[in-house]
């Protein structure tokens, strides 16, 4: 057995990939407030996808990675309206039971493995043509 | 894989042979990993001074004197000793060379490291830094500023951030 990486420097290693943008271009994510110690809070974009409805919007979400992350996988809401089998349409929280990466929570996941998988599900047959709340509105 | 003995060694040794002002425990369910504590060297700005309310108390305990206590962790990845430990400050400290995140500005632990070195020197050097701030080497780009522009007040306020943050757990 390897190194377990413990949360906190985790999310060090995944807050330096985000700074350095070396992830995909397609999403972002940071801290949502710099001086947390705790990097309990994080936000994140998806830019949608090309050939679907979500095509040259940017949505924004809010993660939480709680005291047992990556033990357990962040919890996800969308701040920009929007519609997908995955998310609850009240208060656009994603649902984990509909979501392979968090239904299915390995360790190594990090909160860009989910940013990804959501933006390929927006693209997928299934949810690129679902009619979206006008461009910019957000849940309250 | 067994904890490698390099790693073995190094924490007999920080127990059995602690260094003075600095303590470090590994956590029983990942060995790799340190709760650690360092205690402000005497004469600098985090050194800590009791709050006024304990000084009375501290006055008749003259053998246990107040101090800073700076809580870090320590992790030590698979190519250690290959690679520095990964330290960070959990306990907030208005510092030039650290971070609002408790990261920390310090050759050993990027270019200068060297397998030769441990745990214990890298702990010895991070309360050398205590001693020691460096404002042309900032990580801290605001608190740098600070320090250069005015000293004296940035010294007040890195006494004022140990008296509120580095506090030892009452036990």
């Amino acid at each position: 057995m390897g190194a377990k990486i413990p949360r906190n420097f985790r999310l060090l290693e995944e807050l330096e990939k985000g700074e350095k943008g070396l992830g995909t271009e397609a999403c972002s994510f940071g801290l949502a407030d710099s001086s947390d110690m705790l990097m309990s809070d994080w936000n994140g974009t998806i830019l949608g996808p090309p050939h679907s409805v979500f095509e040259n919007r940017i949505y924004g979400l809010k993660m939480h990675c709680g005291e047992q992350y990556p033990d357990q996988p962040p919890t996800i809401q969308f701040i920009h309206k929007i519609i997908l089998p995955c998310v609850e349409e009240a208060d656009g929280k994603v649902i984990p039971s509909k979501l392979p990466c968090l239904a299915n929570w390995k360790r190594e996941n990090t909160m860009e493995t989910i940013l990804i998988e959501l933006r390929r599900f927006m693209a997928s047959s299934q949810c690129k043509k679902i009619p979206q709340p006008p461009e910019g509105t957000t849940y309250n | 894989m067994a904890l490698p003995k390099r790693i073995v060694k190094e924490t007999e040794r920080l127990m059995s042979e602690p260094v003075p002002g600095i303590s470090a425990v590994p956590h029983e369910d990942n060995l790799r990993y340190f709760d650690v504590e360092i205690h402000g060297p005497s004469g600098s700005p985090y050194e800590g001074e009791p709050p006024d309310n304990l000084r009375l108390r501290a006055a008749n305990y003259m053998h246990t004197p107040f101090r800073g206590v700076f809580k870090l962790e320590l992790f030590l990845t698979d190519d250690y000793p290959m690679v520095p430990p990964k330290i960070r400050f959990l306990t907030k400290i208005y510092h030039p060379n650290v971070d609002k995140l408790g990261r920390i500005c310090l050759d050993v632990l990027k270019n200068n490291w060297s397998p030769a070195l441990q745990i214990r020197t890298i702990l010895l050097s991070i309360q050398a830094l205590l001693g020691a701030p460096n404002p042309d080497d900032p990580l801290a780009a605001d608190v740098a500023k600070d320090w250069k522009e005015d000293e004296n007040r940035a010294i007040a306020t890195a006494k004022e951030w140990t008296s509120k943050y580095a506090v030892p757990e009452s036990k």
